[in-house]
């Protein structure tokens, strides 16, 4: 299709078209993903929203080939202890469980699906138009909840890793619909590990029926090579809970965003968020909630720490419409840094338009506290040990509001490597 | 033990001590009266280590050794503790697991075997008892949310766990009331074995009431500006610092 270009294309861009005008049967759904994505191109920091996180610049002399080589060996997950029903994505290509798995999955159906489509709040998200564009499949999931049997004890259903490992010289893109039935609880475990592609890009959707229940942890471990796009459009429905952690150690450049939707009353969500970052690292998280139904509840806690160069952004949103009469909401975002060159960037938005609600947000950031330092130091810690004690306090804060003792071990073992390293 | 000589020390450049000279021999308490603004807790961070607080002159040695070339973590190591006139607060550090992190680098330093974890919390429980914190504090992040008196007591809960060769009690009785003053001079009884020395920095004679000092010295402008027994304390109590400051 002719009608496909970029003005003035980076390299990056260039090689985007080419593989748009390459890839097997597009159809209109991919045809005007595609056009609204080469409308403006990749984003970067011309773009408000992205302004922080300059992925057009950073991907411009990048290659951006559709190049997804299988991997021959994958270590096993730092969460393999849970006993999770694993998904593997390697570069873009979904791995499903053995099939002798679905014999005791429990309450949980998989299976492959059609391009998702497009959430209508994200059609000006132009790397996910360039996902819908460059995707034909989609990961199904879905979590049901468990038949109560005669005198036997309900069984949860098994948690569900979904492990992105990316190591690509080239872009990769796939996408992820996970179902959470009426009355059910889930736990979604993603990891987003591996070097790192030079782009990864990646777009889920969560639905939650009434009355159900989701975790979703969401852990970035890749490489510092490595830039990743990730986007969860959650749609929540009316009484369910909804709690996402994310905790990123940095790779060059990743950005998480999070959007969650109240289409029922009395719901509730949490979306806590951490960024250890050293080197040049940058971790990105980007939210927006969409209070659209009265009574619902958001909690919402953001830290960071920065060492080095690195640079970690916090953009979360507050929409509160008319009718969500009694929303109750809290956003806070700290950030500690821990050299002169390290970055931390907050914009926290409400936007309401609601008369009877409860907002509030609060942005904090500042150095280590010498006077605390020296407290520690004269109990005996060597500089280095009382650092790392306040770092982890700082850090564990977000860690700490983690229900399941288990993964929130994991995600502490997580900062405590990423401590023996700065 | 301690041994200060003619020490000149001040912050950001101001020489807040002037030349102060002191002695404390293993085995004596010394307690340091003085007004506001005297000198007083630039001699404790002094002594301690704090960062901005820069010696110019004299010297301080602990049993021979100098102190000043040492970081405040391995003064702490050769048995120096601070009790903090104005004790911090640690979010998300659980009090157990800080004194445990104390202790244990403190022994690291020694090149003794840390302590076993029963060991630990069976002499913590008996501890927090003594200085009257109920187990739950111990669980909590370190004096967080606490009351003053609590941290107090927190700061003696660490004196008896870490069993300083050299503590300097930097008006610790300051917003405790008369038990918990009882509780201080239990807790600095207790280690009184004769081989410690104690800095007791105060405002007041009541905590010398329950802790006996050898000798008493007055502190005004810098410098000790009178020394004395345990009488001197209760001079201070009735006439004032008036004449220290202007002889000063």
């Amino acid at each position: 299709m002719s009608d496909h270009q970029i003005q003035n294309p980076t390299k990056f861009e260039a090689d985007i078209v080419s593989a748009y005008r390459a890839r097997a049967n597009p159809n209109r759904m991919h045809d005007a993903a595609f056009a609204r994505f080469c409308a403006g191109g990749m984003p970067g920091r011309r773009d408000e929203g992205w302004r922080w996180s300059d992925i057009g610049g950073v991907l411009r002399n990048e290659d951006g080939a559709i190049n997804a080589p299988a991997l021959n060996t994958v270590a096993p997950s730092v969460f393999s202890g849970l006993n999770p029903i694993e998904f593997r994505i390697i570069n873009g290509e979904i791995m499903m469980p053995p099939q002798s798995e679905m014999e005791n999955a429990g309450g949980v159906a998989w299976t492959i699906l059609d391009n998702l489509g497009t959430i209508p709040e994200l059609d000006a998200n132009p790397v996910v138009s360039l996902n819908v564009a460059m995707t034909d499949k989609a990961l199904g999931v879905e979590v049901r909840a468990p038949k109560a049997e005669s005198g036997a004890a309900m069984a949860q259903p098994r948690p569900i890793l979904i492990r992105h490992i990316n190591e690509a010289a080239g872009s990769c893109f796939v996408q992820c619909m996970l179902r959470v039935g009426e009355g059910a609880s889930a736990t979604f475990i993603e990891t987003f590990e591996g070097a790192g592609a030079v782009l990864g890009s990646c777009l889920n959707q969560i639905v939650m029926h009434k009355n159900s229940n989701a975790q979703r942890y969401v852990v970035n471990q890749q490489g510092r090579e490595g830039v990743t796009h990730a986007v969860c459009g959650v749609r929540v429905e009316k009484d369910c809970s909804y709690t996402q952690t994310s905790l990123s150690t940095g790779s060059k450049l990743s950005r998480h965003e999070t959007i969650v939707h109240y289409h029922g009353e009395n719901a509730r969500a949490q979306l806590d968020s951490v960024a250890i970052l050293s080197d040049s690292a940058h971790a990105d998280f980007t939210t927006n909630v969409l209070h659209k139904k009265p009574g619902c509840t958001t909690r919402q806690l953001h830290r960071s720490v920065g060492a080095d160069k690195a640079s970690s952004v916090f953009q979360g949103k507050f929409e509160v419409e008319r009718v969500a009469q009694k929303t109750d909401s809290q956003m806070t975002a700290n950030a500690l840094l821990l050299s002169e060159r390290a970055q931390a960037n907050h914009k926290p938005e409400l936007e309401i338009y609601a008369d009877d609600v409860e907002c509030a947000h609060g942005s904090t950031s500042g150095a280590l506290d010498q006077d605390q330092l020296f407290y520690l130091r004269q109990r005996g810690l060597s500089e280095r040990e009382a650092r790392q004690l306040l770092i982890k306090a700082f850090a564990s804060n977000v860690i700490e509001r983690v229900s399941d003792d288990s993964i929130r071990d994991v995600l502490s073992g997580r900062i405590d490597q990423w401590l023996e390293n700065v | 033990m301690l041994k200060i000589e003619n020490l000149h020390a001040g912050i950001d450049g101001t020489e807040i001590l002037k030349g102060l000279s002191l002695e404390v021999p293993a085995g004596e308490v010394h307690a340091i009266m003085g007004p506001n603004g005297s000198g007083k807790s630039t001699l404790s961070y002094t002594i301690a280590g704090r960062d901005s607080y820069e010696a110019s002159a004299g010297g301080v040695t602990l049993d021979g050794e100098d102190l000043l070339a040492l970081d405040p973590d391995e003064r702490a190591a050769r048995g120096v503790f601070l009790s903090f006139q104005h004790p911090l607060e640690i979010p998300g550090v659980q009090t157990m697991t800080f004194i445990r992190t104390a202790m244990n680098a403190q022994r690291r330093a020694r090149g003794e075997d840390e302590i076993s974890a029963g060991d630990f919390i069976r002499q913590i429980r008996e501890q927090a008892k003594i200085v009257g914190l109920d187990e739950a504090t111990l669980k909590r992040p370190f004096n967080v949310g606490f009351s003053g008196g609590e941290k107090k007591r927190m700061e003696m809960l660490q004196m008896a766990m870490l069993e300083p060769r050299f503590a300097i009690m930097d008006e610790t009785d300051s917003g405790l009331d008369i038990d918990a003053l009882k509780m201080v001079g239990d807790v600095v009884n207790a280690l009184r074995d004769g081989a410690r020395g104690f800095l007791v920095i105060t405002h007041y004679q009541r905590l010398l009431d329950y802790i006996k000092p050898d000798h008493v010295h007055v502190l005004a402008g810098g410098k000790i500006v009178q020394s004395g027994g345990p009488e001197l304390a209760a001079e201070l109590e009735k006439s004032g610092y008036e004449k220290f400051i202007e002889a000063a």
